[in-house]
């Protein structure tokens, strides 16, 4: 109390986020509770009939479960594999860049994409891949070597969704890992130097160690969105060829949720998945520590 | 407890407000909660959007004085319209008048009288008598008459065709699948524009099943029109040979490539292109639109010729074509928004005002001598005045009720000939209806798993007609939506069906 009098300017500086918080992030699990209810939205939270566990059964006994868990942890995990460390390997190269012009407008161009929407970026990629005239078609035929259905095959969706999130993505997240490299110790470099490292030693032995806490920090952050792979991304390259391999849980909870008013069921899957999401987040930070890293709190 | 309980209310509403509707929606909480009985209040309707703009309030002007009556519409995007209405229906803001697509979605509200039931109310109102029975009973919820309905042509579908095409290889408008199938592959094949080059295709077809070419086709192939009875049981289209049928027809087209190859991910706009341009010859969808079409295309080839055509018979000589149930959507009347009887009674007596011919022609045409002229009985739009129609009157086209034949209202006139025959196809297809079986039947599992079970349907035919899938692989995706409860579907539609027919 004393302490909170001494210094209310600091705690006043801090309400506005508390609030917010409070607002947009903890009273909405109120919601929840709609799990647990056959919810009528004209009954309302605390007119609706409860029923306990009935909606995660259906979720379970669902035959495409299953797929749908698999899915989502097969995307999850290309994504962690393949898509995350891309914006790494790109800053250390940058940052091997002497020129600084040169530097700045490759970091601004790849960056770039960020800003487009999905809907725009699976447009393009329609547009180059389709079979009715697309370019890569087109090329591919040309030369030889007879077409290939991107957009309506199961094997091909993998590759189109990862390549997507690298292209929008890794610019963007190469920001942060340049920064983090930016406050490397010079004299670490200098050091290294006279002892007759090579630019590779270099970064395997200074770069890399110094900024593996952030690289850490930013994966236990991104294990946090496991299961949110991004409901439009997804929702827009799926179709009827493809849906074996693209359902995830999102386009479940909007298809077989959403669209037809079944907001507890909606619900029971959400919460489902948050459940697995703060799981992994948990684990993955008591690990972090067991290694001796921060970890995130 | 109290404090908590109101604070979790209001977080609640909060958050769904900001979350789900942006902010107008709780600012539409104070008007829809303050409303009143008396005669000076406004009328809340939230209305269908199909244009980019919210329309000019100069024709709402003009019908609030003709009716005495002030409206307080709230125009919402079509595309976000069910949305929008779920989250006004959670947030206990829903306006007086709300416009329903899909009635399942609301029979559960309905049945907990959550809506007022006008059905006994109607023989007051004298234009409103005038709605068409057939379609009445297809807006009945458990026999009940729960809305108003806004007309549609029972069927628009058809095919559009190049003329130029077809006569440049001597071929007449096909009148069986099997000519169907001659003119896409000599549209394809037979270079039709004579330019020498390998560069067409008969068929464009999009990402549809319903309002695309598949579902036209299959009525051709006799296939029934969503449900169908076979022996005693309401089964559905899938489960008939003539679906399969079907499959084969374009499984074949498909295979030789006589229509573009990534139909199932085309968009409507991407298909219309391919047949404005030039690529594509045949386009089955709704006739109606072959003006807009020509209107865009002319500009491109100033030489091109389209027609229409309706009648294509099957394999067993017959011809027909599925129906929608005569309405695009309804208009329904919530008990928390319209209070009393009276309240119910005054909007009522606004539309039955609104159906009145004069002011339905205001609603639906615009100004006489403004926005249209009057030719031989029918209306015209002033062509100069198009950019105007557009922001002034065309919006307004979603408030109507009934349709030309109740309200006495204009047809619209084209002096685009082939409009004006589809406008006749789209009668002539009213002798050859295919109904939907289900329409005014029951079922609990169809609301609960409908969708999300057609659509294991919805992937096998694609994939049959891509050659993803064999025929066995095509019935054991039927089994599959047997098992995972479409015969409670069924065993609820049939019992519901038996019911109803005694």
């Amino acid at each position: 109390m004393k302490n909170i009098k001494k210094n209310k300017l600091i705690y006043l500086m801090i309400a506005p986020g508390i609030i917010y918080f409070l607002i947009y992030k903890y009273f909405p699990m109120y919601g929840l509770i709609i799990a647990f209810q056959d919810y009528k939205p004209y009954l309302g939270i605390s007119g609706s009939e409860w029923v306990g566990f009935q909606h995660f059964q259906r979720l379970f006994q669902d035959p495409d479960f299953w797929m749908i868990f698999k899915n989502t942890i097969v995307l999850f995990i290309l994504q962690l594999v393949i898509a995350f460390p891309i914006p790494i390997i790109l800053a250390l190269m940058l940052n091997e860049v002497r020129s600084n012009l040169y530097k700045r407008s490759v970091q601004t161009l790849i960056y770039i994409p960020h800003f487009m929407s999905w809907v725009v970026i699976v447009s393009i990629s329609y547009v180059m891949l389709t079979l009715d005239g697309g370019i890569i078609n087109s090329i591919l035929r040309v030369m030889g070597f007879g077409q290939i259905n991107f957009l309506l095959s199961e094997e091909w969706f993998r590759p189109m969704y990862i390549l997507q999130i690298i292209w929008r993505e890794s610019g963007w997240g190469t920001i942060i890992f340049l920064a983090a490299i930016a406050g490397v110790d010079p004299q670490l470099y200098e050091a290294a130097k006279i002892d007759g490292a090579s630019r590779l030693r270099q970064i395997w032995h200074i770069t890399l160690p110094s900024i593996r806490s952030v690289i850490i920090i930013l994966l236990i952050l991104k294990i946090g969105d496991v299961l949110e792979l991004g409901f439009e991304h997804v929702y827009l390259l799926l179709n009827s060829s493809n849906r074996a391999v693209a359902e995830i849980f999102d386009t479940y909870v909007f298809t077989a949720g959403l669209q037809q008013g079944q907001f507890s069921y909606s619900t029971a899957v959400g919460f489902f998945k948050g459940i697995v999401g703060l799981i992994l987040v948990v684990g993955a930070n008591k690990l972090a520590k067991k290694y001796g890293e921060e970890g995130v709190y | 407890m109290i404090i908590v309980k109101k604070v979790n209310k209001a977080a609640v509403l909060t958050s769904v407000c900001v979350g789900i509707l942006g902010l107008t929606a709780c600012n539409q909480n104070e008007s829809a909660s303050s409303e009143g009985g008396s005669d000076s209040d406004p009328i809340t309707i939230m209305a269908t959007l199909h244009t980019p703009e919210v329309p000019d309030k100069k024709i709402q002007n003009m019908i609030e004085e003709e009716t005495g009556v002030t409206l307080d519409i709230q125009w919402v995007p079509d595309n976000n319209y069910d949305e929008r209405l779920n989250a006004a229906f959670a947030t206990g803001t829903l306006p007086q008048v709300i416009s329903i697509k899909n009635a399942d979605m609301f029979k559960g509200a309905v049945r907990d009288d959550q809506f007022w039931e006008i059905g006994p109310y109607l023989d007051e109102f004298e234009n409103l008598q005038k709605l068409k029975p057939e379609i009445m009973e297809n807006v009945k919820i458990d026999d009940k008459i729960y809305s108003l309905y806004q007309g549609r042509p029972l069927s628009r579908s058809g095919m559009i065709y190049r003329k130029d095409w077809a006569e440049n290889l001597g071929l007449e408008a096909p009148t069986t699948t099997e000519e169907v199938f001659e003119m896409v592959r000599a549209f394809t094949e037979d270079d039709p524009d004579g330019n020498g080059q390998d560069d067409t295709i008969g068929l464009t077809d999009r990402s549809d099943l319903e309002y695309g070419a598949f579902k036209a086709v299959s009525s051709w192939f006799g296939t029934p029109n969503h449900w169908g009875e076979k022996d005693g049981v309401i089964t559905p289209e899938f489960m008939f040979d003539e679906y399969v049928d079907t499959l084969n027809f374009f499984r074949d087209i498909h295979e030789n490539g006589y229509m573009n190859k990534d139909f199932p991910v085309t968009s409507k706009t991407d298909q219309q292109d391919m047949f404005k341009t030039g690529k594509a010859g045949m386009y089955i969808g709704s006739m109606g639109d072959v003006e807009s079409i020509y209107n865009d295309a002319s500009k491109l080839n100033p030489d091109l010729e389209y027609d229409v055509h309706n009648y294509v018979e099957g394999p067993h000589g017959e011809y027909g074509i599925w129906s929608i149930p005569g309405y695009g959507s309804m208009l329904m009347f919530p008990k928390s928004s319209v209070e009393t009887e009276d309240d119910l009674k005054r909007i009522l007596s606004f539309y039955d005002q609104l159906m009145e011919t004069d002011n339905t022609n205001l609603l639906v045409w615009g100004v006489e001598g403004e926005h249209y002229n009057v030719e031989d009985g029918m209306a015209q739009s002033i062509a100069e005045n198009q950019q105007a129609i557009d922001r002034e009157v065309k919006p307004y086209l979603s408030l109507e009720i009934g349709e030309a034949d109740s309200s006495g209202r204009y047809e619209g006139f084209s002096d685009y000939e082939p409009k004006t025959k589809a406008t006749e196809l789209e009668k002539d297809n009213e002798n050859y209806l295919i109904q939907d079986l289900s329409i005014g039947l029951h079922s609990d599992a169809y609301i609960q798993n409908g969708e999300r079970l057609q659509e294991i349907i919805n992937d096998a035919t694609y994939q049959y007609i891509l050659g993803q899938m064999d025929e066995e692989g095509f019935e054991k995706a039927v089994d599959n939506w047997v098992n995972q409860g479409g015969q409670d579907i069924m065993d609820e539609y049939t019992e519901s069906h038996n019911e109803i027919n005694g």
